[in-house]
């Protein structure tokens, strides 16, 4: 047998181990345990050892933003694994600083995520790219999705809306308007590109102001690969809004759901994202939550 | 005097639980540094989770409610203290449950050499 044949059956073995006890620990003490994640502030858990038990095998909701995804124990369970691999993949290429990162530092990481994911991560597209890749992620609002959207009829659920209804919607249309020119015409497709969208700072993009229409266009629900490097959750979003302001200190937005599934939030707790193109010409990736190979 | 957290490894209990004796072995399998890393987390999370999972059940309700915020505030001397306070010979219960777990893992990785 070879040694790779002997490595996945001893992972597996002990990815089981460490599912097993994770399912024990919640299933005896999920009182207390709901109770720390309710009581201590998120980066206090994150800096400790106990934020390691707790942010990665929690079955409560109630730690992630206003928003959550209601992801089950055994989803999370599932998830460690993977996203543990994407953490120690990164470790090391990422400044410590929240800073634009070198040609050479995107490179290594576009290469990692090629490689972890199975398809091209890349910071540029024919020649176009953002003015970084590596910034502060803020929470944004429900975009409206077709003429009269309002937040009772946004959701496709009423999960969804327990869910999310309290982000509100933004006041005014996106970047590019509307998603569908009525509820009639509204597709599958507008709903996905609205439930896992981002604003990113599409106007600070080298080469914009001599190139508007065309970057516009190119930014148009172009796909991104977003990770937060601190728990390894990795999503694949559209581009659907330009912003924030340079002013805010924030270098972009996420979706509700966007924001939930990565856990960050915004005000104080604000974190840093990798966000990365993804070169799908033939558009077969899906939007939503990312798992590596 | 240096604290207990300072002095010692990340966990409160590093000082009394090696696992240096299970990564030797983790280094001794003809695998990636990546791979070996993976593994090594693997099994410092579930001796984690164990042990945590030890010493909440020796704890009352309220008990365990103290004993998680002490640890979020990541002062082994507090821990120890209180542990030393709430529960009899928690150092040995703690090293017993680690050291069975160890043991399985350590027959794990020999299975998987061969």
């Amino acid at each position: 047998m070879s040694s790779h044949s002997h490595y996945h059956r001893l992972k597996n073995k002990w990815i089981d181990r460490h599912r097993n006890v994770k399912n024990i620990i919640w299933e005896k003490h999920q009182d207390a345990l709901n109770w720390a994640i309710n009581s201590f502030p998120a980066k206090q858990l994150v800096a400790g050892s106990l934020g390691g038990m707790l942010l990665l095998s929690a079955t409560s909701i109630t730690m992630l933003p206003k928003s959550p995804l209601l992801l089950t124990k055994e989803q999370h369970a599932q998830d460690l694994d993977t996203d543990t691999k994407l953490m120690l993949d990164l470790k090391g290429k990422i400044p410590s600083d929240v800073r634009p990162l070198s040609l050479d530092e995107e490179e290594s990481i576009a290469e990692i995520l090629t490689k972890d994911f199975g398809f091209r991560v890349t910071s540029s597209v024919h020649g176009k790219k953002l003015n970084r890749s590596y910034g502060l992620i803020g929470y944004e609002q429900h975009l409206v999705l077709f003429p009269g959207d309002t937040i009772y009829s946004h959701f496709e659920n009423d999960g969804e809306f327990q869910k999310f209804s309290s982000a509100g919607m933004a006041p005014g249309l996106s970047a590019w308007r509307y998603f569908a020119f009525s509820k009639h015409a509204l597709t599958q497709k507008d709903i996905l590109r609205e439930k896992y969208y981002i604003a990113v700072q599409t106007f600070l993009a080298p080469g914009f102001d001599e190139h508007v229409a065309e970057f516009r266009n190119f930014f148009k629900y172009r796909k991104m690969l977003v990770i937060n490097p601190e728990n390894g959750k990795a999503i694949v979003c559209d581009i659907a809004d330009a912003g924030p302001s340079p002013w805010t200190g924030k270098h972009l937005g996420g979706s509700p759901e966007v924001m939930s599934y990565l856990h960050r939030v915004d005000g104080a707790g604000v974190g840093p994202v990798l966000y990365f193109f993804i070169d799908d010409p033939e558009d077969v990736v899906s939007l939503g939550p990312a798992t590596i190979r | 005097m240096k604290p207990i957290r300072q002095a010692q490894g990340k966990h409160f209990y590093s000082h009394i639980i090696e696992l240096e004796s299970l990564f030797v072995h983790i280094e001794d399998l003809e695998i990636s540094d990546g791979e070996k890393n993976h593994l090594r987390l693997l099994a410092d999370s579930t001796i984690h989770h164990t042990i945590i999972d030890a010493i909440l059940s020796e704890l009352n309700t309220e008990d365990k409610k103290n004993f998680l915020h002490i640890l979020s505030c990541e002062d082994h001397n507090d821990i120890w203290r209180f542990l030393n306070t709430k529960v009899d010979s928690i150092e040995e219960k703690i090293k017993k449950v680690a050291q069975d777990l160890k043991k399985e893992l350590h027959e794990d990785i020999k299975t998987a050499k061969k």
